[in-house]
C-alpha cells in the first residue's frame, strides 16, 4: 500500500523535486507552501506522515507542529530543517515529532522514517479497533 | 582616528555586535542549506532517471533540462548570497572607510531579506538623486541599520514594505526607514538593546517622523 504524504515547505523548487522523487517511490504526495495551507490540507486528508520545514514565514514549524498535533495527536510528523538548534530539536520531540532531519536530507533515510510512520499508524489503528471490540464485547450482553 | 575613538568603536561593537554577526551568519547558513537541499534533490532525481534508463526506460530530455536549469538557478542564488556574505565579512576590515550609503543600505536590505520574509515584509532600497558617499565605520553603521530594521519588523507586524532611502542635505547625511506602521514617539524605549552606544560611536542621531511612519537616522559627515 502506498503511503500518503504531505510535504510542507516554503521553498517551491524543493517541493516540486521532492514530490517527484517520492512519487517515483510509489508514495502519494500532496504539497503545501505554507504552514497555514498545510494545516488546511491535514484537516481534509488522511495522511500517513507530514514532512514539515522548521522555518517558514508567518508560522514556524514548531507552532505548526503544535497545531497539527492538536488536530490529530496520532499524526506522524517528521521535521526537516536547515539549521536546528539542540533546543529546537528537544522541543520538537517533546511535542511529539517522529524525527528531525537536517537539510539536505537523504531520501532513503527519509523513506525509511516514512515506512516506520506508516507501520506505527497501522499499529495505532489496530489498537484502537481492538479497544473498540473489547468495549463492545464487555458492554453487550450476547 | 585616535586611540580613544578606536576604544569607543570597539566598545560599541559589544554584545549587540556579536549578536548581529551571529544572526546574519545563521540566516545565511539557513538559506544555503535550503539551496543545498534543492541541489541535492535534483542530483538525486538525475540518479533516479539514470537508474531507470539502465533498466531500459526512456528518459524525457526535458526532464534532464529542468534539473540542469535548477542547478544553474540555485548556483546563481548561492553566489548572490555568498557575495553579500563576503562584503559583510570584510566590513570589519577597517574601522573607518568611505562608503556609499545606497550600496551599504542595499547590502543590509539583502541580508535582512529572509528575516523580513519570515514576517511577510519586503525591504526596498531607493536610490538617492546623487551618490551619498562619506567616511564612517561600516560595520557599526550596518549594525545600527539592522537594529532599526529589527525595531521596524516588530513595530510593523506581518505584511507591508519597508523602504530605505539615503538622503544628503547641506548639513547631514540621513537614512530614512519608512513604512513602519506601529511607529510612535516613544520608539526609543522599544528599540533593541545596543543601539545607543552605536549612535554615540557614529556621532549619529535617531529620530521618529511619526506622521511619515519613518525613522530618520542622521549621520555625521
Amino acid at each position: 500500500m502506498s503511503e500518503k504524504i504531505l510535504l510542507i515547505d516554503d521553498e517551491q523548487d524543493f517541493l516540486t523535486v521532492m514530490s517527484e522523487r517520492m512519487e517515483a517511490r510509489n508514495m502519494q504526495v500532496s504539497t503545501a507552501a505554507s504552514a497555514k495551507e498545510g494545516l488546511e490540507k491535514v484537516t481534509a486528508g488522511n495522511f500517513d506522515a507530514v514532512i514539515l520545514d522548521l522555518m517558514m514565514p508567518e508560522m514556524d514549524g514548531i507552532e505548526a507542529l503544535k497545531l497539527l498535533k492538536e488536530k490529530n495527536p496520532d499524526l506522524a510528523v517528521i521535521l526537516l530543517t536547515g539549521h536546528a538548534t539542540i533546543k529546537q530539536g528537544i522541543e520538537a520531540m517533546k511535542l511529539g515529532a517522529l524525527d528531525l532531519l537536517e537539510k539536505p536530507a537523504d531520501l532513503n533515510a527519509l523513506t525509511e522514517k516514512i515506512h516506520a510512520a506508516q507501520a506505527q499508524k497501522m499499529l495505532i489503528i489496530e489498537k484502537k479497533n481492538e479497544e473498540m471490540i473489547n468495549k463492545i464485547i464487555s458492554t453487550k450482553g450476547w | 582616528m585616535n586611540s580613544d575613538d578606536k576604544d569607543i568603536q570597539y566598545d560599541a561593537i559589544g554584545e549587540a555586535g556579536l549578536r548581529f554577526f551571529g544572526k546574519v551568519s545563521a540566516s545565511i547558513a539557513h538559506e544555503m542549506k535550503n539551496i543545498l537541499a534543492i541541489i541535492n534533490e535534483n542530483a538525486g532525481l538525475l540518479e533516479d532517471l539514470t537508474f531507470a534508463a539502465q533498466r531500459g526506460k526512456a528518459i524525457d530530455p526535458e526532464r534532464l533540462n529542468k534539473a540542469c536549469r535548477q542547478f544553474t538557478k540555485q548556483i546563481h542564488r548561492a553566489d548572490g548570497i555568498l557575495k553579500n556574505m563576503s562584503r559583510f565579512a570584510h566590513s570589519v576590515d577597517n574601522f573607518s572607510g568611505q562608503i556609499d550609503l545606497h550600496d551599504l543600505a542595499g547590502l543590509i536590505g539583502n541580508l535582512a531579506g529572509r528575516p523580513a520574509a519570515m514576517r511577510k515584509l519586503v525591504i526596498e532600497v531607493e536610490p538617492p538623486r546623487s551618490p551619498v558617499i562619506f567616511t564612517t565605520n561600516p560595520f557599526l553603521l550596518e549594525n545600527l541599520i539592522w537594529l532599526c530594521l529589527e525595531f521596524a519588523f516588530a513595530a510593523t507586524g506581518a505584511g507591508g514594505t519597508l523602504t530605505l532611502s539615503p538622503v544628503q542635505t547641506d548639513s547631514a547625511v540621513c537614512l530614512h526607514i519608512a513604512g513602519i506602521d506601529g511607529l510612535a514617539g516613544d520608539f526609543a524605549a522599544r528599540m533593541p538593546v545596543g543601539y545607543e552606544p552605536l549612535l554615540m560611536a557614529l556621532g549619529a542621531e535617531l529620530v521618529a517622523d511619526v506622521p511619515g511612519k519613518a525613522l530618520v537616522l542622521r549621520l555625521s559627515c
